[in-house]
């Protein structure tokens, strides 16, 4: 039955302005149901020419990454450097619900088409500015990029590794454009308080999201470390940072992956006992079932031979898998350290019904996408359609929904309107 | 006048704790929920163990600073709730709440009687968000994790750190951030959606499967072109693409040099910029930053394939020029020219050095009534009807007992002092703290 309910936000129609910045918060939308329009520029968003592309041939309607952040969106273009591109804009927002842009503080006032001109027409509008530093502050027109938010955001400072493991290693940054994702978090958020502020209120309202912001925001405790106790934290691999040294919990397994294991910090009577019962499950326990490491003290001192001799061999044993499962079954949080691809084959992102046949009907074939985060039981997630093609829907949203003409949408194509 | 609150009126039963479940509801009452925590000190997680209590105060329930900052904006009502009492009072709690959060694993609250169906007879449009580790179905549900378990799982943490070395990973809980920005922005879905609707549901948020969509571009990768990650030059440290090995898209922008950290002035720990030119313009601007050296007038740098092939001896050279520049000085420099540059930044350089989050007033001192005033973190976003905001300090355990029991719910003082002498608000094997004194009086 839930197949056919729609989403939680179907009806809010999103107008979508963005770049690679915000086209993230636009599929959060779009895939919980409301009906994202992303306005482009004629010839398409520069994101379009970012890989990797499908089978490697670089084409603005082959980019992977453009597919996947602007899942169950619509697609039009529009000039809004033509006073008829305004115009039509003008029109859109009319009837929408938010507006979502990533432009460079103060291009939509320099085009007319601030919050309080658009505000005039539509008092229930949401607009939300999704920009690097905010629209204020003496940062507010540096340049930026993912790997920059990441420096100055201070994920950098809390990821790297153990001088013993790489020596004079710099400051990692995660890939995966993580910045973006963690601004579009954020301004997911807050569009999502005003909407509900809306039901309430009927009135719509600005926002001004800063991703510096956002990334300051995910360290977890280094900001507390350092207001409550001074502490500036120094990088570790694979684990947390840390004011000092902390063991290791990350091993290597038998097939040359890695397991997270987290033992130290946790090496109680209790704990050992059941890493005993564990590792002698594969014959690995060693003198851990010793009645000596029932004693607190007798653990503590021989917490290095536990972690660096025991627990690092009983998983050098085996494949990484066999390890991450044999340990949850047993209460154990430890986990396999996989390449994303191994996802596609986890059972139970399978059970959960996580993997999407997206259907591409231009190129006669389907591919499987991520699903969601979370199970939405009475309004469920869904990707709509696949990424739009440059001006997929001028005619639909024009002519359908604007009431232009055939000829009229001609003229604006020819004159580099739309 | 102030100005009203996004959440205004809205209550949520919190049963959350550690970090991914406090961290979603902080959100919630940042932006005005009535955000009540329920704990207790017997199983208790979040407060203790603490690492972060000021040098010169005691460890103990009250004093932990990151659980100060995590739990800003919230009240603490101390109950047990697996006493027949306990439950008896969270269920006329949820009666007249909006949301229900927690962040146990999957069975937990099932086996309170608390599950989803009941809590719909309590509370016909109730909206649940749970937040478990991996999800109340599918056959592993009854896994547990943590942030770095489920970065691991999920592939995140392999998309972190430098080619033929362990992975770097994240050097936190990435997904207790994260994790609680998908619990809050379920809860927000759902309160949406119940206010248009009226229909109340269970959200089923997973940290471990949450994790999954955020490596979009690479999963597509392999599920579209069959490339996976494990694979020479992946992943390629600070770099877009790493120098000697097949030139492929490494899933955080352009493919582009320079694309890298480098070392400042005077070289400590956390003296790095990064650097990063898009285009060749910015190539060029970089130069003339740099004093136009004549290394970076010859050919082969002038255009991005040729600082890719060359990535090695161009990173070399920037990274002498940047030893020249403390990491302000260099940001400064580059930005003003129309250069990409930034510090990297430690905590003490965010809350010290940073003019753009001292400009934005990202750190505010809140006074906390064990900890007295320190800086807390603010909203990254601005609200122009409904501004979000750090109101009210994090609440010391059981701080607000009486006056949910009494005010909210209704009960008698008399009943109050009953479920103190019962153990229902506090065990009675522990010494009650001096405001739970106070409130008894």
């Amino acid at each position: 039955m839930s197949e056919t309910l729609p989403g939680p936000l179907a009806g809010l129609r999103v107008l979508e302005l963005v770049d690679e910045k915000g086209r993230f918060c636009g599929k959060l939308l779009g895939d919980l149901g409301a009906d994202v329009v992303k306005v482009e520029p004629p010839g398409g968003e520069p994101s379009r020419h970012v890989g990797p592309f499908f089978d490697d041939i670089p084409d603005p309607e082959r980019s992977l990454s453009f597919w996947y952040y602007n899942t169950s969106k619509r697609g039009i273009t529009l000039n809004l450097e033509t006073a008829d591109g305004r115009e039509l804009f003008g029109r859109l927002a009319a009837t929408s619900d938010v507006i979502l842009e990533t432009l460079r503080p103060g291009v939509l006032t320099s085009l007319g088409l601030d919050y309080a001109t658009l505000c005039e027409q539509n008092p229930r509008l949401i607009l939300c500015s999704l920009t690097p530093f905010g629209q204020t502050g003496p940062w507010r027109d540096f340049l930026s990029s993912d790997l920059l938010h990441m420096a100055a955001g201070g994920e950098m400072a809390s990821c790297g590794y153990d001088e013993a493991d790489v020596p004079n290693a710099p400051p990692i940054a995660p890939g995966g454009g993580n910045a973006w994702h963690m601004g579009c978090h954020y301004a997911y958020l807050a569009i999502m308080a005003a909407l509900v502020h809306r039901t309430v209120s009927g009135q719509g309202q600005y926002i001004d999201v800063s991703i510096h912001e956002a990334c300051a925001l995910t360290t977890e405790s280094a900001i507390a470390n350092y207001v409550y106790r001074g502490e500036v934290l120094r990088r570790q691999t694979g684990r947390h940072h840390a004011a000092g040294p902390t063991p290791r919990t990350q091993f290597r397994a038998k097939d040359g992956t890695y397991v997270c294991a987290l033992v130290g910090g946790r090496l109680n009577p209790r704990f050992v006992k059941e890493l005993a019962e564990l590792l002698d499950s594969y014959g690995m326990a060693g003198d851990l079932k010793d009645p000596k490491y029932q004693d607190q003290a007798v653990i503590t001192a021989n917490a290095p031979h536990i972690i660096n001799d025991l627990v690092a061999n009983f998983i050098a044993s085996l494949p990484a898998e066999e390890v991450y499962h044999a340990a949850q079954e047993r209460g154990f949080t430890w986990g396999a350290v996989r390449a994303p691809e191994a996802l596609l084959d986890d059972p139970h992102l399978h059970d959960r019904g996580f993997w999407k046949q997206v259907e591409h009907e231009e190129l006669g074939r389907s591919f499987v996408y991520p699903g969601e985060a979370a199970i939405y039981n009475g309004s469920p997630w869904r990707i709509s359609r696949r990424a739009p093609l440059i001006g997929e829907h001028n005619a639909e949203i024009f002519c359908g929904e604007l009431g232009l003409s055939r000829g009229e949408l001609s003229v604006l194509a020819e004159s580099r309107v739309i | 006048m102030p100005r009203p609150r996004a959440l205004e009126n809205v209550r949520v039963v919190d049963f959350s704790w550690v970090r991914a479940g406090p961290w979603a509801t902080r959100w919630l009452g940042a932006l005005g929920a009535e955000v009540i925590k329920i704990e207790w000190p017997e199983s208790e997680r979040g407060r203790l163990p603490s690492t972060t209590t000021p040098q010169h105060l005691e460890v103990n329930l009250n004093t932990s600073g990151n659980f100060a900052d995590t739990n800003v904006n919230k009240k603490s009502l101390s109950l047990n709730v697996r006493s027949v009492k306990g439950l008896e009072i969270v269920k006329r709690l949820i009666a007249v709440s909006d949301i229900v959060i927690e962040n146990f694993s999957s069975r937990v609250l099932r086996n309170w009687g608390l599950d989803y169906d009941e809590l719909c007879r309590i509370k016909p449009d109730i909206v649940y968000v749970s937040m478990s580790g991996y999800g109340h179905t599918g056959r592993n549900h009854h896994y547990t994790t943590f942030g770095p378990v489920a970065q691991a799982v999920s592939g995140l943490t392999y998309l972190s750190g430098l080619p033929d070395t362990p992975p770097a990973g994240w050097g936190w809980s990435y997904m207790d951030d994260t994790g609680g920005m998908y619990g809050a922005m379920c809860a927000l879905t759902g309160l949406y959606h119940r206010n248009v609707t009226g229909q109340g549901q269970h959200i089923d948020l997973s940290q471990m499967v949450s994790s999954v969509p955020l490596n979009g571009p690479a999963l597509l990768d392999y599920s579209v072109n069959r490339r996976g990650s494990r694979r020479a030059g992946f992943p390629p440290g600070n770099r877009a693409h790493w120098p000697g090995t097949p030139l492929v898209n490494n899933y955080r922008g352009p493919t582009v040099a320079p694309h890298n950290a480098y070392r400042t002035h005077p070289g400590e720990y956390n003296d790095w910029c990064v650097i990063v030119c898009h285009v060749d313009e910015e190539w060029q601007r970089l130069v003339q930053v740099m004093g136009a050296p004549l290394w970076a007038t010859l050919e082969k740098f002038a255009t991005v394939a040729g600082r890719l092939r060359h990535q090695e001896e161009l990173d070399r050279h920037i990274e002498a020029w940047s030893m020249t520049l403390g990491k302000y000085q260099l940001t400064e420099r580059c930005q003003a020219a129309g250069v990409r540059a930034l510090p990297v930044q430690s905590a003490e350089d965010r809350v010290e050095h940073d003019p753009q989050l001292r400009y934005r007033q990202m750190y505010l001192a809140i006074e906390h009534p064990a900890l007295g005033s320190h800086k807390a973190q603010n909203a990254p976003f601005e609200l122009s009807e409904t501004p979000a905001s750090n109101h009210l300090p994090a609440p010391l355990i059981g701080q607000h007992t009486r006056e949910i029991v009494e005010d909210l719910l209704g009960y008698s003082r008399e009943e109050l002092r009953a479920g103190f002498a019962d153990g229902t608000f506090w065990p009675t094997t522990r010494a009650r703290l001096s405001y739970m004194e106070e409130m008894l009086q």
